[in-house]
Protein backbone atom coordinates (compact mmCIF):
# COMPACT_ATOMS: atom_id res chain seq x y z
CA UNK A 1 0.00 0.00 0.00
CA UNK A 2 1.97 3.77 -1.03
CA UNK A 3 1.89 5.76 2.11
CA UNK A 4 0.67 8.88 -0.66
CA UNK A 5 -0.71 10.79 1.93
CA UNK A 6 2.51 10.55 4.35
CA UNK A 7 4.49 12.09 1.27
CA UNK A 8 4.11 15.47 2.30
CA UNK A 9 4.20 14.83 6.51
CA UNK A 10 7.83 13.41 5.78
CA UNK A 11 9.21 16.02 3.17
CA UNK A 12 8.29 18.47 6.19
CA UNK A 13 9.28 16.08 9.08
CA UNK A 14 6.40 15.72 10.85
CA UNK A 15 6.18 12.13 11.05
CA UNK A 16 7.11 10.20 14.16
CA UNK A 17 10.82 8.10 13.60
CA UNK A 18 9.01 4.59 13.11
CA UNK A 19 6.68 6.33 10.43
CA UNK A 20 9.64 8.16 8.88
CA UNK A 21 11.82 4.66 8.79
CA UNK A 22 8.72 3.02 7.30
CA UNK A 23 7.81 5.60 4.27
CA UNK A 24 11.96 5.88 3.41
CA UNK A 25 12.10 2.07 3.17
CA UNK A 26 8.46 1.64 0.85
CA UNK A 27 10.28 4.87 -1.14
CA UNK A 28 13.33 2.69 -2.09
CA UNK A 29 11.33 0.16 -3.48
CA UNK A 30 8.37 2.10 -4.79
CA UNK A 31 9.51 4.64 -8.70
CA UNK A 32 5.81 5.79 -8.29
CA UNK A 33 5.79 7.12 -5.08
CA UNK A 34 9.04 8.41 -5.38
CA UNK A 35 7.85 10.38 -8.13
CA UNK A 36 4.89 11.79 -6.19
CA UNK A 37 7.87 12.65 -3.69
CA UNK A 38 9.76 14.42 -6.37
CA UNK A 39 6.43 16.65 -7.17
CA UNK A 40 6.12 17.71 -3.61
CA UNK A 41 9.50 18.41 -3.17
CA UNK A 42 8.92 20.67 -6.21
CA UNK A 43 6.10 22.37 -5.13
CA UNK A 44 7.60 23.09 -1.49
CA UNK A 45 10.60 24.37 -2.89
CA UNK A 46 8.63 26.54 -5.31
CA UNK A 47 6.51 28.31 -2.45
CA UNK A 48 9.39 28.51 -0.54
CA UNK A 49 10.53 30.93 -2.81
CA UNK A 50 8.34 33.87 -1.10
CA UNK A 51 7.43 36.38 -3.39
CA UNK A 52 8.55 39.75 -2.68
CA UNK A 53 5.32 41.45 -1.44
CA UNK A 54 4.99 45.37 -1.79
CA UNK A 55 5.29 46.57 1.66
CA UNK A 56 3.64 49.83 3.02
CA UNK A 57 5.35 53.20 4.39
CA UNK A 58 5.30 51.64 7.99
CA UNK A 59 5.46 55.10 9.58
CA UNK A 60 1.95 55.74 7.95
CA UNK A 61 1.05 52.33 8.32
CA UNK A 62 1.62 53.09 12.14
CA UNK A 63 -0.17 56.40 12.03
CA UNK A 64 -3.37 54.64 10.67
CA UNK A 65 -3.27 52.19 13.56
CA UNK A 66 -2.94 54.91 15.89
CA UNK A 67 -6.10 56.72 14.57
CA UNK A 68 -7.59 53.48 14.21
CA UNK A 69 -7.04 53.13 17.77
CA UNK A 70 -8.24 56.31 19.06
CA UNK A 71 -11.66 56.34 16.85
CA UNK A 72 -14.80 55.56 18.69
CA UNK A 73 -15.28 51.63 18.15
CA UNK A 74 -17.95 51.33 15.23
CA UNK A 75 -21.19 49.02 16.47
CA UNK A 76 -22.44 46.12 14.65
CA UNK A 77 -25.58 46.51 13.26
CA UNK A 78 -27.74 45.43 15.01
CA UNK A 79 -26.57 47.44 18.06
CA UNK A 80 -26.85 50.34 16.71
CA UNK A 81 -30.10 52.98 17.75
CA UNK A 82 -33.17 52.56 16.41
CA UNK A 83 -33.66 55.39 13.93
CA UNK A 84 -30.86 53.49 11.67
CA UNK A 85 -32.90 50.46 12.05
CA UNK A 86 -36.19 52.62 11.74
CA UNK A 87 -34.96 53.97 8.49
CA UNK A 88 -33.91 50.39 7.00
CA UNK A 89 -36.99 49.34 7.53
CA UNK A 90 -38.35 51.83 5.77
CA UNK A 91 -36.23 51.54 2.95
CA UNK A 92 -36.90 48.12 2.83
CA UNK A 93 -40.62 48.40 2.08
CA UNK A 94 -39.90 51.30 0.10
CA UNK A 95 -37.74 48.71 -2.10
CA UNK A 96 -40.69 45.87 -1.39
CA UNK A 97 -43.07 47.92 -2.86
CA UNK A 98 -41.37 49.33 -5.60
CA UNK A 99 -40.39 46.35 -7.01
CA UNK A 100 -44.48 45.33 -6.46
CA UNK A 101 -45.19 48.20 -8.40
CA UNK A 102 -42.84 46.97 -11.23
CA UNK A 103 -44.22 43.63 -11.64
CA UNK A 104 -47.93 44.40 -11.55
CA UNK A 105 -48.25 47.30 -13.81
CA UNK A 106 -52.32 47.98 -13.49
CA UNK A 107 -54.55 50.04 -15.67
CA UNK A 108 -54.21 53.75 -15.28
CA UNK A 109 -57.88 53.57 -14.23
CA UNK A 110 -57.39 51.27 -11.32
CA UNK A 111 -54.77 53.59 -10.04
CA UNK A 112 -57.07 56.98 -10.53
CA UNK A 113 -60.10 55.69 -8.38
CA UNK A 114 -57.41 54.38 -5.69
CA UNK A 115 -55.78 57.98 -6.04
CA UNK A 116 -59.67 59.13 -5.25
CA UNK A 117 -60.26 56.71 -2.82
CA UNK A 118 -56.84 57.41 -0.91
CA UNK A 119 -58.49 61.23 -0.90
CA UNK A 120 -61.35 61.29 0.19
CA UNK A 121 -59.67 59.38 2.98
CA UNK A 122 -56.94 61.85 3.75
CA UNK A 123 -58.75 63.91 6.49
CA UNK A 124 -58.53 60.65 8.67
CA UNK A 125 -54.58 60.77 8.02
CA UNK A 126 -54.47 63.94 8.86
CA UNK A 127 -55.56 63.35 12.47
CA UNK A 128 -51.97 63.17 13.56
CA UNK A 129 -52.83 62.37 17.51
CA UNK A 130 -54.07 58.60 16.06
CA UNK A 131 -51.20 58.57 13.25
CA UNK A 132 -48.65 59.62 16.32
CA UNK A 133 -50.01 56.43 18.53
CA UNK A 134 -49.16 53.98 16.02
CA UNK A 135 -46.68 51.28 16.51
CA UNK A 136 -44.35 50.87 14.00
CA UNK A 137 -44.61 47.68 13.54
CA UNK A 138 -48.66 47.79 13.69
CA UNK A 139 -48.84 50.71 11.14
CA UNK A 140 -49.74 49.17 8.01
CA UNK A 141 -52.02 47.06 9.42
CA UNK A 142 -53.85 50.04 11.33
CA UNK A 143 -53.67 52.58 8.41
CA UNK A 144 -55.36 49.80 6.11
CA UNK A 145 -58.14 50.31 8.70
CA UNK A 146 -57.23 53.96 10.02
CA UNK A 147 -61.29 55.03 8.98
CA UNK A 148 -62.44 52.50 11.73
CA UNK A 149 -59.47 53.92 14.18
CA UNK A 150 -60.68 57.06 13.28
CA UNK A 151 -63.88 56.42 14.32
CA UNK A 152 -62.97 54.85 17.20
CA UNK A 153 -61.29 57.89 18.34
CA UNK A 154 -63.65 60.09 18.82
CA UNK B 1 3.35 55.86 16.94
CA UNK B 2 6.06 57.52 18.40
CA UNK B 3 4.28 59.86 20.89
CA UNK B 4 2.88 56.93 22.70
CA UNK B 5 5.24 57.07 25.71
CA UNK B 6 4.93 56.24 28.97
CA UNK B 7 8.60 56.99 30.45
CA UNK B 8 9.78 53.66 30.69
CA UNK B 9 12.22 52.04 28.55
CA UNK B 10 11.58 49.53 26.79
CA UNK B 11 14.36 47.25 24.69
CA UNK B 12 14.47 44.36 22.19
CA UNK B 13 15.23 41.79 24.71
CA UNK B 14 11.84 42.06 26.12
CA UNK B 15 9.78 38.78 24.85
CA UNK B 16 7.01 39.67 23.46
CA UNK B 17 4.46 37.41 25.98
CA UNK B 18 5.95 40.71 28.30
CA UNK B 19 5.39 43.20 25.97
CA UNK B 20 1.74 41.74 25.85
CA UNK B 21 1.02 41.49 29.37
CA UNK B 22 1.91 45.29 29.71
CA UNK B 23 -0.41 46.42 26.68
CA UNK B 24 -3.09 44.49 28.78
CA UNK B 25 -1.88 47.76 31.62
CA UNK B 26 -2.10 50.11 28.76
CA UNK B 27 1.40 50.63 28.35
CA UNK B 28 0.98 52.16 24.78
CA UNK B 29 4.82 52.21 24.42
CA UNK B 30 4.96 48.30 24.90
CA UNK B 31 1.98 48.32 22.15
CA UNK B 32 4.30 50.35 19.60
CA UNK B 33 7.54 47.54 20.16
CA UNK B 34 4.56 45.01 19.86
CA UNK B 35 3.48 46.40 16.13
CA UNK B 36 6.85 47.35 15.15
CA UNK B 37 8.32 43.67 15.78
CA UNK B 38 5.34 42.03 14.06
CA UNK B 39 3.93 44.49 11.37
CA UNK B 40 5.95 43.04 8.92
CA UNK B 41 5.23 39.64 9.06
CA UNK B 42 1.71 40.63 9.82
CA UNK B 43 1.19 42.23 6.83
CA UNK B 44 3.05 40.10 4.93
CA UNK B 45 1.29 36.76 5.74
CA UNK B 46 -2.18 38.43 5.38
CA UNK B 47 -1.24 39.97 1.83
CA UNK B 48 -0.44 36.09 0.94
CA UNK B 49 -3.60 34.81 2.71
CA UNK B 50 -5.74 38.14 0.47
CA UNK B 51 -3.96 38.61 -1.88
CA UNK B 52 -4.91 42.04 -1.75
CA UNK B 53 -2.54 45.13 -0.45
CA UNK B 54 -5.50 47.55 0.90
CA UNK B 55 -7.06 43.95 2.63
CA UNK B 56 -3.85 43.10 3.72
CA UNK B 57 -3.08 46.62 4.92
CA UNK B 58 -6.54 46.90 7.04
CA UNK B 59 -6.68 43.50 8.01
CA UNK B 60 -3.48 43.54 9.76
CA UNK B 61 -4.00 46.57 11.68
CA UNK B 62 -7.27 45.11 12.55
CA UNK B 63 -5.59 42.38 14.24
CA UNK B 64 -2.95 44.46 16.34
CA UNK B 65 -6.29 46.63 17.43
CA UNK B 66 -7.78 42.74 18.56
CA UNK B 67 -4.69 42.63 20.71
CA UNK B 68 -4.72 46.22 22.35
CA UNK B 69 -8.33 45.41 22.87
CA UNK B 70 -8.06 41.94 24.40
CA UNK B 71 -4.00 41.20 25.76
CA UNK B 72 -5.70 40.82 29.09
CA UNK B 73 -7.35 37.89 27.62
CA UNK B 74 -3.58 36.57 26.72
CA UNK B 75 -2.90 33.74 28.67
CA UNK B 76 0.88 33.28 29.86
CA UNK B 77 0.92 29.83 28.86
CA UNK B 78 0.76 30.11 25.01
CA UNK B 79 3.41 32.08 23.10
CA UNK B 80 2.40 35.40 21.78
CA UNK B 81 3.06 34.67 18.10
CA UNK B 82 1.12 31.69 18.13
CA UNK B 83 -1.98 33.50 19.75
CA UNK B 84 -1.29 36.55 17.52
CA UNK B 85 -1.14 34.64 14.23
CA UNK B 86 -4.44 32.63 14.94
CA UNK B 87 -6.19 36.87 15.36
CA UNK B 88 -4.57 37.49 12.30
CA UNK B 89 -5.54 34.50 10.41
CA UNK B 90 -9.51 34.12 11.57
CA UNK B 91 -9.79 37.70 10.54
CA UNK B 92 -8.03 36.82 7.03
CA UNK B 93 -10.16 33.76 6.70
CA UNK B 94 -13.15 36.02 8.04
CA UNK B 95 -12.72 38.62 5.74
CA UNK B 96 -12.56 36.37 2.28
CA UNK B 97 -15.64 35.00 3.36
CA UNK B 98 -17.51 38.32 3.78
CA UNK B 99 -15.47 40.52 1.49
CA UNK B 100 -16.04 41.32 -2.19
CA UNK B 101 -17.65 38.02 -2.85
CA UNK B 102 -19.16 39.50 -6.08
CA UNK B 103 -16.56 40.34 -7.73
CA UNK B 104 -14.74 37.12 -6.97
CA UNK B 105 -17.45 35.77 -8.71
CA UNK B 106 -17.48 38.31 -11.22
CA UNK B 107 -13.87 37.82 -12.37
CA UNK B 108 -14.10 34.07 -12.38
CA UNK B 109 -17.41 34.40 -14.12
CA UNK B 110 -15.60 36.21 -17.04
CA UNK B 111 -13.16 33.66 -17.60
CA UNK B 112 -10.32 36.29 -16.35
CA UNK B 113 -9.50 34.76 -13.04
CA UNK B 114 -6.27 33.26 -13.54
CA UNK B 115 -5.18 36.31 -15.51
CA UNK B 116 -6.04 38.04 -12.65
CA UNK B 117 -4.75 36.34 -9.86
CA UNK B 118 -1.26 35.71 -12.11
CA UNK B 119 -1.33 39.34 -12.68
CA UNK B 120 -1.64 40.29 -8.64
CA UNK B 121 1.44 38.28 -8.28
CA UNK B 122 4.32 40.07 -6.77
CA UNK B 123 7.43 39.73 -8.80
CA UNK B 124 10.23 37.42 -6.73
CA UNK B 125 13.31 38.77 -6.22
CA UNK B 126 15.15 36.83 -8.50
CA UNK B 127 18.58 35.15 -6.94
CA UNK B 128 21.79 34.51 -8.36
CA UNK B 129 20.62 31.33 -11.38
CA UNK B 130 17.23 32.44 -10.26
CA UNK B 131 15.27 31.40 -14.32
CA UNK B 132 12.36 33.03 -16.15
CA UNK B 133 10.79 29.16 -15.67
CA UNK B 134 11.51 28.69 -11.96
CA UNK B 135 9.65 32.63 -11.44
CA UNK B 136 6.75 31.74 -13.42
CA UNK B 137 6.77 28.22 -11.57
CA UNK B 138 6.33 30.29 -8.25
CA UNK B 139 3.82 32.61 -9.80
CA UNK B 140 1.75 30.09 -10.42
CA UNK B 141 1.83 27.91 -7.73
CA UNK B 142 0.86 31.04 -5.65
CA UNK B 143 -1.43 32.16 -7.83
CA UNK B 144 -2.80 28.29 -7.49
CA UNK B 145 -2.93 28.63 -3.42
CA UNK B 146 -5.10 31.22 -3.75
CA UNK B 147 -7.96 28.63 -5.14
CA UNK B 148 -7.12 26.46 -2.27
CA UNK B 149 -9.74 26.21 0.57
CA UNK B 150 -9.03 28.67 3.34
CA UNK B 151 -7.95 26.21 5.83
CA UNK B 152 -5.30 24.11 3.54
CA UNK B 153 -4.05 28.04 2.07
CA UNK B 154 -3.63 29.41 5.32
CA UNK B 155 -1.82 25.64 6.40
CA UNK B 156 0.77 25.91 3.34
CA UNK B 157 1.05 29.72 3.85
CA UNK B 158 2.08 29.13 7.46
CA UNK B 159 4.16 26.58 6.50
CA UNK B 160 5.73 27.76 3.21
CA UNK B 161 6.08 31.02 4.15
CA UNK B 162 6.29 31.14 7.69
CA UNK B 163 7.79 28.37 8.21
CA UNK B 164 5.93 27.10 10.69
CA UNK B 165 5.87 23.37 12.25
CA UNK B 166 3.24 21.75 11.91
CA UNK B 167 2.07 21.62 16.00
CA UNK B 168 2.10 25.15 15.94
CA UNK B 169 0.26 25.44 12.85
CA UNK B 170 -2.25 23.01 14.30
CA UNK B 171 -2.10 25.92 17.41
CA UNK B 172 -3.25 28.44 14.98
CA UNK B 173 -5.77 26.60 12.92
CA UNK B 174 -7.31 25.07 16.28
CA UNK B 175 -7.05 21.40 14.87
CA UNK B 176 -4.91 18.32 15.82
CA UNK B 177 -1.53 18.40 13.79
CA UNK B 178 -3.26 15.07 11.81
CA UNK B 179 -5.83 17.46 11.06
CA UNK B 180 -2.78 19.93 9.69
CA UNK B 181 -0.68 17.06 8.05
CA UNK B 182 -4.25 16.47 6.12
CA UNK B 183 -4.58 19.74 5.06
CA UNK B 184 -1.02 20.41 4.12
CA UNK B 185 -0.81 17.07 1.93
CA UNK B 186 -4.13 17.86 0.31
CA UNK B 187 -2.84 21.23 -0.80
CA UNK B 188 0.38 19.56 -2.14
CA UNK B 189 -1.70 17.21 -3.94
CA UNK B 190 -3.78 20.24 -5.55
CA UNK B 191 -0.29 22.27 -6.15
CA UNK B 192 1.81 19.18 -8.17
CA UNK B 193 -0.95 18.69 -10.73
CA UNK B 194 0.87 22.30 -11.81
CA UNK B 195 4.61 20.78 -11.58
CA UNK B 196 3.17 18.16 -13.44
CA UNK B 197 1.87 20.52 -16.06
CA UNK B 198 5.28 22.21 -16.75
Amino acid sequence: MHPESELTAYLTNALAPAERARVAEHLQRCAECRRALEESRAVLSGLAAVPAVPEPEWGRYRAELRARLEAPVRRAWWARPMPAMVAAGVAGVAVVLALQGHHERRPVELAAVEETMLGARLPLLEQYRVVERLDLLEDLEAIRHLDRLGDGGR
Amino acid sequence: MGSWTTGVTLTQEISDEALCRRVAARDEAAFDLLVTRHQGRAYRLAWSLLRNADDARDVSQEAFLRVYRTAAGFRGDARFSTWFYRILVNLCLDHRRRGRWWQRVLVRDDGSGDADVLERQPTTDPGPGDSLGAKQMTARLWAAVDRLSPQQRAAIVLHAQEELPTSQIAEVLKCSEATVRVHLHRAVGALRRIVREE
